[in-house]
C-alpha cells in the first residue's frame, strides 16, 4: 500500500507529532517516578488552576482569569454594540465623539489603561442611594473590556460596512426605513461576519487577563509570582512552561475556530 | 477639576524621570520592531519555500507566541536568560553582572512576539497578490526570482501595510509590560513618580495621554506611507 500524504496532512502530522512527543515526554517522566520539577508542578498544579491547594473552593488562578475573561466579554459586547452603532450615526454630534473615544482606547496599552481604572475608580460609589462596591476584581474587569469594547466597536463597523453598498440602495428603493433596513436587511448579514472578529477578540482578552496580576486579583500570574518565590530556582522554568501550556490549550482552539469560520464567510460577500 | 493636581510636573527631576522613561520606550520599541520585522520576513519567505516540515515549524513558532501572553513570555525569557550564567564584569565596581539585563531580555521576548505577528503579516500579504497578476508575469517570462523581486514583492509589500500597522502599534503599546521585569521605560519610570508623590490617578492619566500620543503619531505615520506608496487598485479600501 502506498501512501501518499498531501502537503497539508504531513504538516498537520508533525504538528501532532511534536504535540505528542511532548506529552509523551512528561507522562513518561511522570511515570518514571519523575523528576523532581515536574513532581513540584504537579503538586502545586491544583492551586495555579483554582486558587486553592486541594483543588476546592475556587478563588483564583486560571479559573479565576477564565471567569474575568468571560464577564469582560460580556461587558465589552454590549457597550461596544453601542459604541460600534454610534460611529455608523449619520449624525456628526453622535460620530465623532463615538470616533475620538474609540481611537483613544484603541491606541491605549491595556496595561496602562487597567492601571488607570484602578485609581480612577472609587472604592465605594453610591448612586441614586446604591452603594457599588469597586473590588480590585470588578476593576481589573472593568478596566479589561475597555479596550475590548473599542475593538469589537471596529469589528461591527467593519462587517457593517463589508455589506455591499448594493443592498443599502436597493432596500431604500423599496421603501425601507433606516432602522428597518439595519434589523432586516444589513445586521443579519453583518452578525454573521462579526463572529470570527468576536471571537479572535475574545482570545486575546484572555491572554490580557494575565495584566490583572498589577491590580493584586489572585490570577494565574500572581500565584506563579508568589508560588515561585517559595519553590526553588531550578522549577522555575517548569513552572512557566506549564503556566504559558495553560493559556496556550485555552487560547489556541478559539483562535483556530475564528479562523475556520472567517474562510467559511470570506465567500459570500454581496 | 476633579481635585486633580498636577504641580508636581513642575519638578525637574520627575520631568527628567519621564523623559528618560519615554527615551527608553522608544529605544525598546524600535529595536523590537526592527527586529520583529526581519523575523517576519524570514519566516513568511520560508513559508513561500513549500517545505512542509518548515512549514510546519512556523506555523509552531507564530500559534505559541500569539496564543500565549506577551506578559508570562517576557518573565520566562527575563528569568531563563538571566539564569544563564553569562557574567560580565562591571569596569566600576568589579562586581559580576548578568550579561542578559531586563531590557535585553524585554527585546528578545518582545521580538519574538513582534516577529510572530509579523509572520502573519507578511504571509496574508503574499497570499493576496493576485494569482493571474501572477500567472501573467510567468507568462512574460519572468523567472522566479525576477517574479518575485518585481512583482510579488512589491504588490504585496503594499497589501501587507495596514496589517503591519496593527502588529507595529500593538508591539508599541506591548512594550509597557516591560515595567513588570524592571525595564526602566515610561510606566517604570511612571511608578517612581507616583512612588515619590503618591499621585497615582494623576500620573496614570498623565502615561495614559502620552502612550496614546505615541501610538497615534505611529498610526499615523504608517499612514501616510501606506498612501505615499500605494498602488491604485491594490490594497486600498480593504
Amino acid at each position: 500500500m502506498v501512501i501518499n500524504p498531501s502537503y497539508e496532512q504531513r504538516k498537520r502530522l508533525l504538528l501532532i507529532g511534536i504535540l505528542l512527543a511532548v506529552i509523551a515526554l512528561v507522562l513518561g517522566d511522570a511515570v518514571r517516578g519523575g523528576s523532581a520539577e515536574w513532581s513540584r508542578v504537579i503538586a502545586r498544579l491544583p492551586l495555579l488552576l483554582t486558587g486553592s491547594a486541594q483543588g476546592w473552593p475556587i478563588t483564583g488562578g486560571f479559573l479565576l482569569n477564565v471567569v474575568m475573561g468571560i464577564a469582560s466579554m460580556a461587558i465589552a459586547t454590549a457597550v461596544g454594540t453601542l459604541l460600534g452603532l454610534s460611529l455608523l450615526a449619520r449624525r456628526k454630534l453622535v460620530r465623532q465623539p463615538a470616533f475620538v473615544v474609540m481611537n483613544f482606547l484603541r491606541n491605549a496599552p491595556w496595561l496602562v489603561v487597567l492601571f488607570a481604572m484602578l485609581y480612577l475608580l472609587p472604592y465605594r460609589l453610591t448612586l441614586l442611594g446604591v452603594t457599588f462596591e469597586f473590588s480590585p476584581l470588578a476593576k481589573a474587569i472593568i478596566g479589561l473590556s475597555l479596550p475590548t469594547a473599542a475593538n469589537f466597536a471596529e469589528v461591527i463597523r467593519g462587517a457593517v460596512q463589508s455589506v455591499h453598498a448594493g443592498q443599502w440602495e436597493s432596500a431604500r428603493s423599496l421603501g425601507y426605513s433606516t432602522a428597518q433596513i439595519y434589523r432586516r436587511v444589513i445586521l443579519p448579514q453583518a452578525f454573521r461576519r462579526m463572529i470570527p472578529g468576536w471571537m479572535n477578540l475574545y482570545a486575546l482578552l484572555m491572554i490580557a487577563t494575565s495584566l490583572a496580576t498589577v491590580t493584586g486579583v489572585q490570577e494565574v500570574v500572581t500565584l506563579l509570582r508568589t508560588t515561585l518565590s517559595m519553590e526553588s530556582e531550578t522549577t522555575l522554568v517548569y513552572f512557566y512552561l506549564a503556566v504559558l501550556a495553560m493559556f496556550f490549550a485555552y487560547c489556541y482552539p478559539i483562535a483556530l475556530l475564528a479562523r475556520r469560520l472567517e474562510n467559511k464567510t470570506k465567500g459570500d460577500s454581496l | 477639576m476633579f481635585g486633580l493636581d498636577f504641580t508636581w510636573l513642575l519638578d525637574p527631576t520627575y520631568q527628567g524621570w519621564l523623559v528618560e522613561g519615554v527615551w527608553i520606550t522608544l529605544q525598546l520599541a524600535a529595536v523590537s520592531s526592527l527586529a520583529a520585522l526581519v523575523i517576519g520576513l524570514f519566516g513568511a519567505l520560508g513559508l513561500t519555500l513549500r517545505l512542509w516540515w518548515l512549514d510546519a515549524l512556523i506555523e509552531l513558532f507564530v500559534e505559541v507566541f500569539r496564543n500565549t501572553p506577551p506578559l508570562l513570555q517576557m518573565l520566562f525569557f527575563y528569568f531563563t536568560l538571566t539564569q544563564l550564567g553569562f557574567t560580565v564584569e562591571d569596569p566600576v565596581t568589579g562586581l559580576q553582572q548578568p550579561l542578559f539585563n531586563a531590557f535585553f531580555s524585554a527585546s528578545v521576548s518582545l521580538s519574538l512576539f513582534g516577529g510572530a505577528l509579523c509572520v502573519e503579516a507578511f504571509r496574508s500579504g503574499l497570499d493576496a497578490v493576485p494569482k493571474a497578476t501572477l500567472e501573467a508575469a510567468r507568462s512574460l517570462g519572468y523567472g522566479r526570482w525576477a517574479l518575485f523581486r518585481r512583482v510579488q514583492a512589491p504588490i504585496a509589500t503594499r497589501i501587507c501595510l495596514p496589517g503591519l500597522t496593527n502588529v507595529l502599534t500593538n508591539l508599541f503599546k506591548t512594550t509597557s509590560q516591560a515595567s513588570v521585569i524592571t525595564v526602566p521605560e515610561l510606566m517604570y519610570a511612571a511608578g517612581q513618580v507616583y512612588n515619590d508623590t503618591f499621585r497615582t490617578l494623576e500620573m496614570m492619566l498623565l502615561v495614559l495621554v502620552i502612550y496614546v500620543a505615541l501610538v497615534s503619531l505611529l498610526s499615523w505615520a504608517l499612514l501616510r506611507l501606506e498612501r505615499l506608496f500605494a498602488y491604485p487598485g491594490y490594497g486600498q479600501g480593504v
